[in-house]
């Protein structure tokens, strides 16, 4: 069927008038409160830049942000580092179709629970009698327990276990196109396994590394439950930042807080966007 | 090559099994010790359940099932399941019917300023949870509706729908449209069409669509938490609250529940696509 004018209208009718009232008049109005100031507990309604002014000139703020930035940066490059391989010795390791797909649905089925879960199975395996500081006595590697709990540790490997799937992924699907005949010709050529992998596998999956990145670090940037659990108030990032401040009913300054975590997400994800578009296609 | 120089090119190969075979144990290696990295938590939490202790030792010291006992006497986990079932059900409902015509619309349609359209329609997914969260917050305060799970309700509906749009629009790109010129041809009014026609030719689509947005509007913590005022409490929001005031293994009983809801959800799920769009997406 092929659509004109009045139909188009008809069907898309209800998807935008849901996102007209439910996304761009909330977001609005969420806005609108950074043009307001928050004194003596409560929100003064003349409009001004006074938040923003605030906010900038306080050290605390890019101290929240650089603790965001460095968590977000750690966690998506552990996740590209440990992912990579794990998709790549699936893709070449494990060739029956129904083992492939076995494999990686095990490798995504975390997704399917809470996040709140994996963060208290976390909670469990990093406690000091945990299972994580048992094994390293165990091995001997450690003699006292070391502390992963209620600091950065914690968070950061909560959140690479939390955001792996969204890293292997990309990579996977972009193995999956690769144009085998390229590695066999390098083999030909006389190229090693070294070679053929540094000069052929690697910049051909090289999108997919950089999309798993844009999607792990645009997520990690927004994580709040893993921060709030396992950073025992420690790891004060951008999402808690907000949070405190709407709990507080500071709206104004929550709303400069959000505003800025929103403003780093798009510029992460344009930026990404574009070297993505640079980079060779398969 | 061979003929000129054999024992060198044997000693090369020789050289190279051993590589490959090296290569091949530690990619082998590698991968498991991904799956069990990627399943530890999930498994840890299933052994914790079982614990007869509140603290969290390894091994825990004996077996129990208290905790499954003491989880059932909460009646707030009771009402939290069956409150996010209901939302996370009406919210994939309406977002899968707004959704499958919205898609219809966009693929089926030419027209200036459809890509930056479709990019609109994308862009909750962007967005911090944490800053829908509070701007619902203020938004649904201001009409004076709180409480109760249709807030909650309607702000899942948008955090859900840009996959619903996205999913259902790759699977429309492919359909053959001399199918429904056919059924027209034939006198059917173009809703038997839709009925009869294009929505079962995309029916793996709108179970894994569903299937996602469920998961999705389950799973939601941010985006909700300043719409629940504990007597509406989402399970997850619960978990989270009790969370931050005990750790004990009660959590740990209610994840494994929670850990076995989402198996057999998958299971119906790839029972009734038969496994092969999910199959398509995994194994290739």
């Amino acid at each position: 069927m092929k659509l004109r004018g009045a139909a188009i209208v008809g069907l898309m009718a209800p998807a935008l008038a849901l996102m007209a009232v439910l996304y761009v008049v909330p977001l609005g109005v969420y806005f609108v409160n950074s043009f307001h100031e928050f004194r003596d507990g409560r929100i003064l309604p003349a409009w001004t830049l006074q938040t923003y002014v605030k906010y900038f000139t306080d050290p605390f703020s890019y101290r929240v942000i650089g603790t965001s930035l460095r968590l977000s940066l750690m966690v998506t490059a552990l996740a590209v580092l440990i992912g990579y391989p794990v998709a790549y010795a699936l893709h070449t390791r494990v060739h029956r179709p129904a083992a492939r797909a076995a494999i990686a649905l095990l490798l995504f089925s975390p997704l399917l629970v809470s996040v709140v879960v994996r963060t208290y199975g976390w909670l469990i395996l990093l406690a000091s009698g945990g299972l994580v500081n048992t094994t390293l006595r165990g091995l001997g590697l450690i003699q006292e327990p070391i502390s992963l709990l209620f600091n950065m540790r914690g968070v950061v490997i909560s959140l690479t276990h939390i955001l792996l799937p969204f890293a292997i992924f990309p990579i996977y699907s972009v193995m999956g196109r690769l144009d085998l005949s390229l590695k066999e010709a390098a083999r030909d050529l006389g190229a090693g396994w070294r070679e053929t992998f540094l000069h052929v596998t690697l910049p051909l999956t090289m999108p997919g590394i950089v999309a798993g990145a844009l999607i792990c670090f645009t997520l990690a940037l927004s994580a709040f439950v893993t921060p709030q659990l396992l950073g025992g108030g420690r790891v004060q990032v951008l999402p808690l930042a907000v949070y405190n401040s709407t709990v507080e009913i500071n709206w104004p300054g929550g709303a400069v807080a959000g505003l800025t975590l929103l403003v780093i997400s798009i510029a992460a994800v344009w930026a990404l966007n574009g070297l993505l578009r640079r980079l060779p296609t398969v | 090559m061979s003929e000129l120089a054999p024992t060198g090119d044997r000693a090369i190969e020789a050289r190279e099994a051993r590589a490959e075979r090296l290569r091949d144990a530690t990619l082998r290696a590698v991968l498991g010790l991904g799956v069990a990295f990627i399943l530890l938590p999930l498994v840890i939490v299933i052994v914790y359940s079982f614990s007869s202790v509140a603290y969290g030792v390894f091994p825990p010291p004996g077996l129990s099932l208290r905790w499954y006992s003491h989880l059932f006497g909460l009646a707030p986990f009771r009402g939290a399941f069956a409150r996010s079932v209901v939302i996370a059900t009406a919210a994939t409902g309406v977002a899968l019917v707004a959704g499958f015509l919205c898609a219809l619309a966009l693929v089926r349609s030419r027209f200036p300023g459809k890509e930056a359209l479709r990019g609109f329609l994308l862009s909750p997914i962007v967005i911090p949870k944490i800053v829908l969260g509070v701007g619902w917050f203020i938004f649904f305060a201001r009409l004076g509706l709180q409480g109760g799970v249709v807030p909650i309700t309607l702000a899942h509906i948008i955090v859900v729908l840009p996959f619903v749009v996205n999913i259902l629009a790759a699977n429309l790109v492919g359909l053959d449209e001399s199918i429904e010129e056919a059924a027209q041809d034939l006198g059917a009014s173009p809703l038997r069409v839709l009925w009869h026609v294009v929505l079962p030719q995309i029916r793996s689509g709108l179970v894994v669509s569903g299937l996602l947005s469920f998961i999705v509007s389950f799973d939601q913590v941010e985006s909700s938490i300043f719409l629940t005022r504990g007597e509406n409490n989402t399970l997850p929001i619960e978990m989270f609250l009790y969370m931050e005031k005990w750790q004990d293994p009660t959590i740990a009983a209610l994840s494994a529940l929670l850990i076995l809801f989402a198996a057999a959800v998958l299971m119906a799920a790839l029972l009734v696509s038969r496994g092969t769009d999910l199959r398509r997406m995994l194994g290739r």
